[in-house]
């Protein structure tokens, strides 16, 4: 397949990515194959495909969680230099399906973790500069969170979790972010929130959004291009330009 | 259009036919079942052990007999009995205080989701080696080493705690969510915040709960070792009952009743409240 090219006309940090003859196998099956993509900063990407296609297991690649059973997955910046995703560890932020937050402590401490890359373990010993936890709490209230803002999440709804995973991505401030189902479990007035967010992060900042989503309307209102993934034919990986 | 959306609904599959599977009597045997029936044979097998002397006695009048040297209690060595009482309890905090950050460092290497599976299996075997020795055995050791004296009793009980705390902390590690000190690892945290961050407040609800079960362990035991000269109450205890002292015996026992249930409810409350804040449900699912 001959890679595909976005283009979208940023210039910023953020690195481009590379995929380069990506495959990957999982349970015996491959999921994808022979996927070659190069992603410029600012883009927003619909990551689509039914139950099971991989979709979760794409992202997982993408930030080095999974090893690709075939091809690499690299970053280049404006002077050309490669990264891996491992090296890039800290420039990625996650907003995973399961949450993975920590229960037993408050929602605070959760969304100052996105930055614990920025600090040695001898400056959150006891805890994180208070500087932080401003700009923490802004990003906080901005989701509509802060009355639960010394709360255990373990206490919170499940939609309450996921604007906290939200929360500790957005105070993370990453280049790319890799968003699985981030609004599963929002009413539809944070859905738009949400990927209203996600989406001037990539026309304000030139960060680079993928996004796992379902519903064909977001994908309309805020993805750039939208890749589907194909449970049947793992080399038949679609990308297509959204039209507006 | 929306009548062709309407009209694609599938029916779902035809159930007509379809029974529950029969299960065989051997399929129930899980591991639970086995050893439930492990257990009664083994109750029936010891049955020897209700075996008495052979001798015709009176068990109940020989109770009364013995009962009735206690009392009244013998208040005059009330005074005394505080001391010794103190000191115990101080022996049982300082041993529980030690042992607290040994345990803590044998957790971590006995924990599977942290630590490797070669250092797994040593600290293993080692916190098992420990806890085969009982707390009294440990005081005949320390009071060989260092005399007898409370130093004793302390070195004594926080060997003796370490070999459970070890355990226990170690399994509060094991019970933790490793994907979400996992998931700080790929935001770019290194190990000792990810463990602090992401393992640690999941862990400690249940170290604190088990710490403060050692502590009201420890003042029991305290209250025993003295009996080999660790300090303590228990040497008060053994000289009464080697010279027959029964009315004092009863006063030191009545102290050690009233200290052991106000640690007992205090501990009680203090883990009731701690479990109730870890198990707190959604406010709204």
């Amino acid at each position: 397949m001959v890679a595909d090219s976005l283009s979208n006309g940023h210039q910023s940090s953020t690195p481009t990515l590379v995929l380069k003859d990506l495959g990957c196998v999982q349970n015996s099956r491959w999921l994808f194959k022979n996927m070659s993509l190069e992603v410029p900063p600012g883009s927003f990407i619909a990551v689509l495909g039914a139950s099971g296609a991989g979709k979760t297991s794409f992202l997982s690649t993408l930030c080095g969680l999974l090893k690709p059973t075939e091809g690499e997955v690299s970053f280049h910046d404006n002077e050309t230099r490669l990264f891996s995703p491992i090296m890039l560890r800290g420039r990625i932020g996650i907003i995973p399906q399961g949450f993975h937050l920590t229960e037993n402590t408050t929602v605070l401490s959760n969304v100052l973790c996105g930055r614990l890359n920025r600090y040695s373990f001898f400056q959150t010993l006891f805890g994180f500069p208070s500087s932080s936890k401003d700009e923490a709490y802004r990003i906080i209230h901005d989701l509509g969170i802060s009355e639960y803002i010394y709360r255990w999440v373990a206490e919170l709804s499940g939609g309450e979790k996921q604007r906290v995973v939200i929360a500790r991505a957005l105070f993370q401030k990453p280049d790319i972010y890799l968003a699985d189902e981030p609004v599963s479990q929002l009413d539809v007035y944070l859905t738009g929130r949400v990927l209203g967010i996600l989406k001037l992060e990539t026309t304000q900042h030139g960060k680079t959004v993928f996004c796992v989503m379902h519903n064909p309307d977001l994908v309309d209102r805020f993805a750039d291009y939208a890749l589907s993934l194909n449970r049947e034919n793992p080399d038949k990986w679609q990308l297509r330009k959204v039209s507006k | 259009m929306a009548t062709e959306k309407s009209q694609q609904v599938n029916t779902p599959p035809s159930t007509e036919g379809i029974g529950i599977p029969h299960v065989h009597w051997y399929e129930r045997l899980n591991v639970l079942n086995v050893t439930f029936i492990i257990f009664i044979l083994a109750v029936i097998y010891s049955g020897s052990a209700l075996h008495g002397s052979d001798r015709d006695l009176d068990y109940f009048s020989n109770l009364l007999r013995f009962a009735g040297q206690f009392i009244p209690p013998d208040f005059t060595v009330l005074n005394q009995t505080l001391v010794s009482l103190l000191e115990t309890v101080q022996i049982a905090v300082v041993a529980t205080f030690f042992a607290l950050f040994i345990s803590f460092i044998f957790a971590l290497g006995a924990a599977q989701n942290i630590s490797p599976r070669w250092l797994v299996g040593i600290t293993r075997m080692l916190l098992n080696a420990i806890r085969t020795i009982p707390s009294l055995i440990w005081a005949l050791i320390a009071v060989a080493v260092v005399g007898a004296n409370p130093l004793a009793g302390v070195i004594a009980l926080t060997f003796y705690s370490v070999g459970y705390l070890g355990k226990f902390f170690s399994e509060a590690f094991e019970s933790s969510d490793i994907e979400n000190a996992k998931a700080l690892r790929s935001l770019g945290a290194d190990p000792i915040q990810a463990f602090q961050y992401g393992l640690w407040p999941h862990a400690k609800p249940l170290i604190w709960s088990y710490s403060i079960w050692m502590l009201e362990y420890n003042i029991r035991s305290a209250s025993i070792i003295g009996y080999v000269g660790a300090g303590g109450i228990g040497l008060q205890l053994y000289t009464y009952q080697e010279f027959h002292q029964w009315n004092k015996f009863a006063t030191v026992l009545i102290c050690i009743l009233i200290v052991v249930s106000i640690l007992d409810f205090l501990g009680e409350g203090i883990r009731r409240k701690i479990a109730k804040k870890v198990s707190r449900r959604p406010l709204a699912d």
